[in-house]
């Protein structure tokens, strides 16, 4: 995903070669008005209630330092990230192995993998009882300590998910590489370096910019990997302080300057990433041919790809030991368990379908118009949730249905699945938008040659090419939901609460087993969507054609 | 001479295999021509070693090329696109031509040279992606000189050209080929460019060549 893709290059250059779609214009400019007007919304709830909110002078929030420590540990993960990223997909590119592909999958994985339960995981690993502590002690009869909790377990569990999703997108790259350009530097003989600088760089260095504000923005709006390991006061970030103040401190003010703070730099970000060049999509793969690196090379390649994946696959492999070898059969057997996993199913599912259909709405229209202005009046609201982190979203919301005179655990269940709607957006729209402007840049001629009417169009050309598109949009928005803790944390009660919800309640309450059990399952439901929902439109999609 | 004697290979799921054989000699061009998907681009890749054959031979001046690498083979290679490193200037493209460590002002001197002799002596410095088509041929040129290979092979390179380019690209691939010796194949389905530059000729038919 790039922010660079709101101002991609229209379909205009092929001018009146786009077939004149005034409906799909109308009801995509309508849907991306409304989202923004929700987003003033929200943002004029939290500066009313900023200005109302009356100054107690008691407040403990120290703006400074939590936006000091938030960025240096957001810029740590991003730039150890992006150099394990791009590591590992030069160490993917280049070897061939049984179970390739599923290792590949794994690291795709990483952007859906709940952010809780890679923090459960680390701390099963890494923790003061974990695995490494058990067998440094049994070995050395020493303890490592507890590097899980802290700084560097909340870098280590980005890093994890951030930088196998940034080797996924840098792998995409390098796939991509024209088959002549390898053909034509294998025959010159390069060495592995050189093969690095002179054509792996380049085809990776005009991602890093975007990849990096996406990384960044991730881990400074991360919420419950902070929450589990951060460990304190010390290494809370703005997100975090932001629940807190809400939840615990009843410090509505404090929680409003801190938001404020975070919409404010996360808008900064992107703005500036929507600065750089636009980051061409790579469609498919050149047919590259077989080009193994010297032996020196290689073995490094290897032994790269055996740290990482074992970085990767250890805290996942012990979050499934755990979890269905302890209390599984004990959580079960709880109407409770039953009642938070139908809540999440149904949000995740309801959310995943309300984000795919606004998505596909928002990038028919975007490629439908050859208007770069009007392109990007449909791409940035989407867009523009990434600015607005989901704690931050879950309070505006709350203020609003607050001020409109609404019970809030009323609204809950419908402000929680529009909240993981929004956010699963931006995601959406960058899986669907791309595909459907190169259809159209690539078939715009046809469709209008043959006088297709916008539904056919859409029916015979355009759902047939995106079928796995489709389901990838949609297994990216459920799993979102399915993990999500930050929405759900401000509104969630006893009678509603969703798996993340009741996990965390587990680990507060010490039922290490329960949230264990859960994060398995949580694990598994997401292994499953993410598997299952591509492969099944990809199916679909084919039965169209 | 290079030789190739009933080189045989069959994509998955091709029914019958293409079995080339063919001979080209030193200082001379020699054209393959042939319809879409007559097999013109699995040849060159077969030579160049990207592809490997079930069987056959293929030898220059009596050497086994077959179980040598792309990397090792006595070949150079001028493609349709992407010949050169769009982001590198000119002179850093034709510096991958020369052997690893040679000392930088021998390779400014040669690269000097090369340039001097594809006729264009001052772009140097210019970025690749700022050249003409015609530009970017005669620089792969320039690189060719400096590997120094014996063989060169042509995939469509003159196709993007505009007439007078092409005409005077076409006339300076003779002229190299002929100062050289290369043993020159000319993979096209222009038939002006084979009667301007082609001593032989082969065509691809039902698989297999076939001297026009």
């Amino acid at each position: 995903m790039s922010f660079s893709t709101i101002g991609a290059p229209s379909p205009s250059r092929v001018g009146s070669a786009l077939p004149p779609r005034p409906i799909r214009i109308i009801i995509g400019t309508a849907l991306a008005l409304a989202i923004a007007g929700l987003i003033a919304a929200v943002l004029l709830a939290i500066l009313s209630a900023a200005s109302n909110e009356a100054d107690s002078g008691f407040s403990r929030i120290d703006i400074p330092h939590l936006l000091r420590m938030t960025a240096i540990q957001a810029g740590l993960t991003t730039g150890l990230s992006l150099a394990v990223g791009m590591a590992l997909a030069w160490c993917l590119n280049r070897l061939r192995f049984p179970g390739r592909d599923l290792v590949v999958g794994l690291f795709a994985s990483a952007i859906v993998t709940p952010g809780m339960v890679v923090a459960f995981g680390l701390l099963s690993i890494w923790g003061r009882n974990g695995w490494i502590n058990q067998v440094s002690e049994a070995l050395f009869g020493t303890s490592i300590g507890n590097p899980a909790f802290g700084l560097s377990g909340i870098l280590f569990a980005h890093v994890i998910l951030d930088g196998a999703f940034a080797a996924r997108i840098l792998l995409a790259r390098l796939d991509a590489i024209p088959a002549n350009r390898l053909k034509i530097g294998q025959s010159l003989a390069l060495a592995a370096w050189q093969r690095f600088s002179v054509i792996d760089w380049p085809a990776m260095r005009g991602t890093l910019p975007g990849l990096g504000a996406i990384i960044f923005l991730l881990a400074f709006t991360s919420f419950p990997i902070v929450l589990m390991l951060g460990g304190g006061p010390a290494n809370q970030t703005l997100e975090v302080a932001i629940y807190a103040a809400v939840r615990q401190d009843f410090d509505l003010r404090g929680a409003v300057l801190l938001a404020l703070t975070q919409i404010g730099v996360c808008s900064v970000v992107i703005f500036a990433a929507s600065a750089f060049a636009p980051v061409p999509t790579a469609l498919g793969h050149s047919s590259a041919p077989q080009w193994r690196d010297g032996a020196g090379a290689r073995a490094l390649q290897y032994a790269v790809l055996a740290v990482s994946t074992l970085g990767f696959v250890l805290p996942l492999l012990s979050v499934l030991l755990d979890g269905l070898s302890a209390g599984m059969a004990e959580l079960l057997s709880r109407p409770a368990f039953w009642r938070a996993a139908a809540t999440s199913l149904v949000i995740g599912g309801v959310s995943a379908v309300s984000a795919v259909t606004l998505a596909l709405l928002l990038c028919l229209a975007r490629a439908a118009s050859a208007n770069s202005a009007m392109r990007t009046l449909l791409g940035v609201p989407a867009f523009a949730y990434l600015a607005v982190p989901a704690v931050v979203l879950s309070l505006g919301f709350f203020l609003l249905v607050r001020s409109l005179g609404v019970n809030p655990g009323v609204a809950a269940r419908y402000v929680v699945i529009l909240g993981n709607t929004l956010l699963s957006l931006p995601f959406a729209v960058a899986t669907l938008g791309p595909p459907l402007d190169a259809i159209m840049r690539t078939r715009g001629k046809l469709v209008r040659a043959l006088g297709l009417s916008g539904w056919r169009q859409f029916r015979l050309v355009e759902y047939p090419l995106l079928g796995r598109d489709l389901g990838v949009a949609l297994a990216l928005a459920f799993c979102f939901s399915l993990g999500d803790l930050g929405v759900i944390a401000l509104f969630g009660t006893q009678d509603f609460e969703t798996l993340p919800l009741m996990m965390f309640r587990a680990l507060g309450a010490y039922r290490s087993n329960d949230a264990a059990a859960i994060a398995a399952l949580l694990l598994i439901g997401t292994i499953i969507a993410f598997t299952a929902l591509p492969r099944l439109f990809e199916r679909l999609a084919h039965v169209a054609r | 001479m290079l030789r190739a004697e009933d080189l045989t290979f069959a994509h998955p799921r091709q029914v019958a295999p293409y079995v080339f054989s063919m001979e080209a000699a030193p200082g001379i061009v020699t054209a393959v021509s042939g319809a879409s998907g007559a097999g013109k681009s699995t040849f060159l890749d077969l030579l160049a070693g990207f592809l490997t054959p079930s069987s056959g031979r293929l030898t220059l001046d009596g050497q086994d090329l077959l179980p040598l690498p792309p990397e090792e083979r006595p070949i150079s290679l001028l493609l349709q696109s992407e010949s050169l490193f769009e982001h590198l200037s000119a002179s850093r493209n034709i510096a991958l031509g020369l052997p690893a460590g040679t000392p930088r002002h021998e390779a400014a001197e040669r690269i000097a040279r090369a340039l001097t002799e594809v006729g264009l002596e001052d772009i140097g410095p210019q970025r690749a992606a700022t050249l003409s088509g015609g530009q970017k041929q005669r620089v792969a040129l320039a690189r060719t000189l400096l590997r120094n290979r014996p063989v060169l092979l042509l995939d469509e390179p003159f196709s993007a050209l505009d007439d007078e380019t092409r005409q005077s690209t076409r006339l300076l691939v003779r002229n190299l080929t002929e100062r050289h010796g290369w043993h020159t194949i000319l993979v096209s389905h222009h038939q002006d460019d084979i009667n301007a530059l082609a001593s032989r000729h082969y065509r691809i038919v039902d698989n297999r060549f076939v001297l026009a």
